[in-house]
């Protein structure tokens, strides 16, 4: 009983320590990287007038921008537990238990994100359809994986954790992500974080790119 | 009075229909189709003898509805804002 019972207080003080690291930040931290991609997007038109997201692998934070290139908030994130930046061909056709863990990377690259459902009901933005790669609100439906801990501890190397979805903080999901790219098309750039940045985004300057 | 009246009336009704039978389609020795040669009409494309709407074609699309000269289908309504959902299914979690 009092074990159940302190395992149910630890629940609650951690989702809200999430709720809190999840909360927008004025001044996020945003990487070199991100920010110049953020810039390219907007003055290159690449983003075609939409709102968009720069998922920094790196640093494992997610940065939901509007269409001009506002930015409107930032928040750490989980991703796909193994290192990489290409989906296994096939892999959105297969259950999740024949997944192996090398198989679990979050795609890096340009997608045209879409607002969606997952078998389950729930909604979702799909960022890769094909490849079965979402962004959704974290789950912690299993506990052993600690995703609520991961997306509370301060540091990004223990965020790799899912399948290759893009996992947020909740509340950051429905005040940012939700409506900036779970009501319409929107564009989502994933950073690489094991090959070139101006292999996946085309639209760079060649300075940015390096 | 009336008695007056009715062979006018008589007269007007008998123009009329005769004005009614002069629409119909008249005789055509050209039309390779005796029936319609004849003068008899179809209505909405169908065969001769048949009733009801024509029906698809093969395929099961709906063709078309055909637009008279000089003037311009009306372009389907503006794709709402909001994209069609695409079939749920499962994520990576």
């Amino acid at each position: 009983m009092n074990q159940t019972y302190l395992r149910a207080c630890a629940a609650i003080v951690l989702s809200a320590c999430v709720q809190i690291a999840g909360a927008a930040t004025p001044a996020p931290a945003m990487s070199v990287e991100a920010s110049g991609v953020a810039r390219a997007a907007v003055t290159s038109g690449d983003n075609q007038r939409m709102p968009f997201a720069v998922v920094d692998k790196k640093n494992a934070r997610l940065h939901v921008f509007a269409a001009d290139g506002a930015l409107q908030a930032s928040s750490p994130i989980l991703l796909g537990l193994a290192r990489g930046d290409r989906s296994v061909p096939g892999i959105g056709e297969r259950a999740m238990a024949q997944i192996k863990p090398h198989e679990r990377t979050t795609p890096a690259g340009r997608f045209v994100s879409e607002p969606g459902r997952n078998l389950g009901g729930e909604d979702i933005v799909w960022v890769d359809y094909g490849a079965a790669v979402s962004m959704h609100r974290v789950r912690a439906t299993n506990a052993s994986e600690r995703r609520l801990q991961r997306l509370a501890s301060p540091t990004a190397s223990d965020n790799r954790i899912s399948f290759g979805c893009i996992n947020v903080p909740a509340t950051f999901y429905d005040t940012y992500v939700k409506p900036a790219l779970g009501q319409n098309h929107g564009v989502v750039y994933v950073l690489p974080e094991s090959t070139a940045l101006r292999e996946h985004f085309a639209f760079l300057p060649t300075q940015a790119a390096r | 009075m009336i008695k007056r009246t009715a062979p006018l009336l008589a007269a007007l009704l008998l123009g009329t229909a005769g004005m009614a039978f002069a629409q119909g389609n008249p005789p055509n020795n050209a039309s390779p189709n005796p029936a319609t040669a004849a003068g008899q009409q179809t209505q909405q494309g169908t065969p001769m003898g048949t009733t009801g709407t024509p029906t698809a074609p093969a395929g099961g699309t709906m063709a078309a509805p055909s637009t008279g000269m000089g003037t311009t289908a009306t372009p389907p309504a503006a794709a709402p804002m909001q994209p069609a959902m695409r079939p749920a299914r499962a994520d990576r979690n």
